[in-house]
């Protein structure tokens, strides 16, 4: 985030000050903010907005709308509760939150937010039912600012400090990247999250696959995440790899057709399936060219799969973990590690990845760890690096970048190096889509 | 024949104890509905896991099979219906006037079997409402699956209310002579009814009769329903500005064929055969040959674009459709039947009804299978066919083959019970200024 834009603020309306967040209190928020480098007026204006609005003087909408584009100026996305369920869900998680409206208090353990505003809607997901809708918005929005602060403190420090091991190249970035992410050029930052995966490492373990169908419960031949081997017709006896998740497309078919809108793409980027809305039409399925749909045909208990955690992600949506019978299912990004103010952005494969082939983060912010990473291997590779999006000439704008080998329209599915049974996978799902026998097949034998 | 031995012939439908041959079709039928019914309560109760579809890509299967395929099949039937008898009516095709009436409840049925596909097609059927209605304000914009349902429900009301203006006409002068149980159903047809309302309701039943011949051609069955498939970006075999003209012209086709079918059981089941006479099956035949050159035409055109150098992924899946012995038999049917008929011109002698309907009957499974085919087909051929699992297989279960013979039940006992409620033929006749 380059910090010119961050003066944006000071241009926008003035809002009508209210008398409880004093001078005083303002000096404090600013000394606090002071050495973050993060904007303390859009703090102090969120706050005071949200109190106009329990006293009246300003609408919800117009709170809403007012500091939307700062907020986006500011962090790229605008997380702020909008619907009765979310204002409940962070009034609740804000009344036990230190200081709620008065004071910003600045907490280590917030310290760890990714995303200041996500941190707070993140976790809260039961309604509160004696919170009233204006109550929840004023005390949501102050709350807000007031969490900000603490949060922005920590995201701020966590980033001066060295990345991951294992994947981190701890140098400082090297410039713009190669135009990474979708749409971040034009001066708003969006925030895209995204794959940069390094197929010149992939050595085809498996165990990307093997993690990510443990970590949501997956049936068996349900690869949410699948490693396909290939070979070109000139080099008869190399064979390739290509790791594929879902796209998460900027540019999505299948949200475009999904006839419910259960399919849909999140304020970051990641496209995901509401489980209590999709009917199971599958026409995303059907209209997604990559493949990686796949569909609840049976209860995922009696396929010795299911999922016990938490279904639901920051919003309140359920979108996480293996889909119920009869409803869509696909990489998902791991909205709940995302969501959770204690982790830097990942996902299951990325960091079960023993080889650091799956780089995970916001790929329209050049400093985030995907972006560095394809930065450093451009750099060390002389410029000569080999990176494409797989099928991106199809229109879909996909957000995962690849290092290595593009495959040609030619080549031929192999064998993997590491079988899928191996692992104690099926390859194939067909192969166990077998439902029990309709009872003439039982009565007469076959 | 008077008028007056017309309406007697017309009501031989409604009077009269129904005759053995009635009872046992409909016997037949309802069997056949009880079985659909059943493998779908096992659909329901195990999940559809029980039908021969999967995921494509890694899994090796293929996620739409015969219940899509049966889905546009049957609406390309009620689409092919109602531009029958809207031409009729418009262009004032005389001689079909007696079939004008059965096409449009044909519509009706075959729109309402349709439905019923999506349905049972659904992994959640029971949020079909729900879902639906709550996500379309935002997906009429985009999924051309919002835009089927959106305009399948738009026709259905367009066909129900026309034959709704065309019938009340009859009910209304045959009163008397209708079977007084269903007076309640009657008394509702007919609220408001005004005799001088006869002249405002042809007027309105032409320009019911002008929207559909303009709409159903143009953007229905040759726009919204082919668009479903030729708006994605991953499957040739479904891609192509020619999909719409592909679509009409087996709209057609089954539809026309179907009539007949449809009209000659009832010449059969109640001695109509002067109503229904052979000119009204022979100008029939002329239509569907018109339409099966057409259809024939523009598999010409596919293949022939498609095979030769066509872009890599195009070419695959003209290579895979040109190999599978399945289309050449839907493409042989349909010839078949198109030099039949064309021998009946050149030799009038030929002609006989059951020669013509037996002809008749060969596009009407050719478009089914030809359906089938291209729902299939499209999805195992994409472009990105890097997976061991592509091109998957599929073989319908017996679950999705006991819906055709569901359906097609439904539909005969629709026309069973509907023959002895209203005149299924019109009996006003319309007197030409
Ligand atoms: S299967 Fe579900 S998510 Fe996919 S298009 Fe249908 S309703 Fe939408």
């Amino acid at each position: 985030m380059t910090s010119p834009e961050h003066d944006g603020v000071h241009e926008s309306q003035p809002l009508s000050a209210a008398d409880v967040f004093d001078a005083a209190w303002e000096e404090k928020v600013r000394s606090a903010m002071a050495s973050t480098g993060w904007n303390a007026d859009l703090a102090i204006q969120a706050a005071r907005g949200a109190l106009d609005v329990l006293a009246g003087g300003l609408t919800e909408d117009e709170f809403q709308s007012r500091l939307h584009d700062a907020y986006l100026r500011e962090f790229g996305v605008d997380l702020r509760p909008r619907t009765e369920e979310e204002m409940e869900a962070a009034a609740l998680e804000l009344d036990t939150a230190a200081g709620a409206v008065a004071l910003p208090v600045v907490d280590s353990r917030a310290a760890a937010a990714g995303e200041a505003p996500v941190a707070v809607t993140a976790r809260g997901a039961s309604a509160h039912p004696t919170v009233s809708r204006r109550t929840a918005i004023a005390v949501a929005g102050g709350g807000i600012a007031a969490l900000m602060v603490g949060d922005l403190l920590g995201a701020r420090a966590r980033q001066a400090e060295a990345q991951t091991p294992g994947h981190g190249s701890g140098h400082a970035p090297t410039g713009p990247t190669n135009g990474a992410g979708n749409g971040a050029a034009n001066g708003k930052h969006k925030v895209q999250m995204g794959m940069v995966i390094d197929l010149e490492r992939c050595d085809g373990c498996l165990m990307c696959v093997s993690a990510c169908k443990k970590a949501y419960g997956l049936q068996d031949g349900v690869h949410w995440l699948y490693v396909l081997a290939y070979k070109e017709p000139d080099k008869p006896n190399n064979v390739n790899l290509l790791v594929r998740p879902c796209q998460h497309c900027s540019n999505a078919p299948c949200v475009k057709v999904c006839p419910t809108g259960a399919r849909h793409r999140r304020s970051d980027g990641i496209v995901l399936t509401n489980y209590d809305v999709c009917f199971g039409c599958r026409y995303c399925q059907v209209s997604c060219p990559y493949g990686v749909n796949y569909f609840g045909w049976e209860d995922p208990k009696d396929a010795g799969g299911g999922f016990t955690g938490e279904r639901k992600d920051g919003r309140g949506k359920s979108v996480i973990g293996a889909p119920p019978r009869g409803v869509m299912g696909k990489c998902i990004y791991c909205p709940g590690r995302q969501d959770s103010i204690h982790q830097e952005p990942s996902t299951h494969c990325s960091v079960s990845c023993p080889m650091g082939v799956i780089h995970y983060g916001d790929l329209n912010d050049p400093e985030s760890e995907p972006n560095r990473y394809l930065n450093k291997r451009v750099a060390d590779s002389g410029g000569k690096l080999s990176t494409f999006r797989l099928l991106d000439d199809l229109g879909t704008r996909p957000n995962v970048i690849y290092i290595g080998h593009r495959p040609s329209r030619r080549a031929e599915p192999t064998a993997n190096p590491v079988k899928y049974e191996d692992w104690g996978l099926v390859n194939e799902r067909r192969t166990v889509l077998e439902g029990p026998e309709p009872w003439f097949k039982r009565m007469f034998g076959r | 024949m008077t008028e007056a031995d017309r309406t007697k012939t017309i009501l031989r439908s409604i009077h009269g104890r129904p005759s053995r041959r009635y009872y046992i079709i409909m016997a037949l039928a309802l069997l056949g509905i009880i079985w659909y019914g059943q493998a779908y309560v096992f659909q329901l109760q195990n999940g559809m896991i029980v039908l021969g579809i999967a995921d494509w890509g890694s899994s090796g299967g293929i996620p739409w099979g015969l219940y899509v395929g049966s889905f546009i099949w049957w609406v390309g039937i009620a689409h092919g219906g109602i531009i029958v008898s809207a031409a009729v009516r418009l262009f004032r095709l005389n001689t079909y006037k007696p079939v004008a009436r059965l096409a449009e409840l044909l519509t009706l049925i075959a729109l309402s079997v349709a439905a019923f596909y999506i349905v049972v097609h659904l992994g959640r059927p029971d949020r079909v409402v729900t879902s639906m209605l709550r996500g379309w304000p935002t997906t009429v914009h985009t999924s051309p699956l919002a835009w089927d349902v959106t305009v399948i429900t738009l026709y259905f009301v367009l066909t129900a209310t026309y034959l709704y203006l065309t019938i009340r006409a009859d009910i209304h002068s045959l009163k008397m002579e209708l079977p007084r149980i269903f007076s309640p159903l009657y008394a509702v047809l007919l609220i408001g009814y005004r005799e001088d309302e006869k002249k405002k309701i042809e007027g309105m039943a032409w320009w019911l009769a002008l929207a559909v011949i303009i709409l159903a051609p143009l953007f229905l069955h040759g726009g919204v329903i082919p668009w479903l498939f030729a708006l994605l970006p991953g499957q040739p075999g479904w891609f192509g500005a020619a999909q719409g003209p592909q679509f009409l012209t087996i709209a057609l086709s089954s539809a026309l064929g179907g009539v007949m079918i449809v009209a000659y059981l009832f010449r059969r089941l109640y001695g109509w055969e002067e109503l229904l006479d052979d000119n009204v099956f022979r100008g029939l035949s002329r239509w569907l040959a018109l339409f099966a050159m057409l259809f024939l035409w523009l598999q010409l055109q596919k293949i022939i674009t498609g095979v030769s150098i066509a872009p890599d992924s195009i070419h695959t899946a003209t290579r895979a459709t040109v190999s599978e012995p399945l289309y050449w038999l839907a493409l042989a049917l349909v010839g078949g039947a198109l030099g039949w008929f064309g021998l009946q011109m050149l030799f009038p002698q030929l002609f006989t009804v059951e020669r013509t309907v037996v002809a008749a009957a060969l596009p009407v499974m050719a478009t089914l299978i030809e359906k089938f085919l291209f729902v299939v087909e499209g999805m195992m051929h994409p472009v990105f066919d890097l997976y061991q699992g592509v091109p998957g297989y599929y073989t319908p279960s017996w679950i999705e083959l006991s819906s055709v013979v569901g359906a097609i039940s439904l539909v005969v006992l629709f026309f069973l019970i509907v023959s002895k409620v209203i005149p299924v033929i019109e009996v006003e006749v319309e007197h030409d200024e």
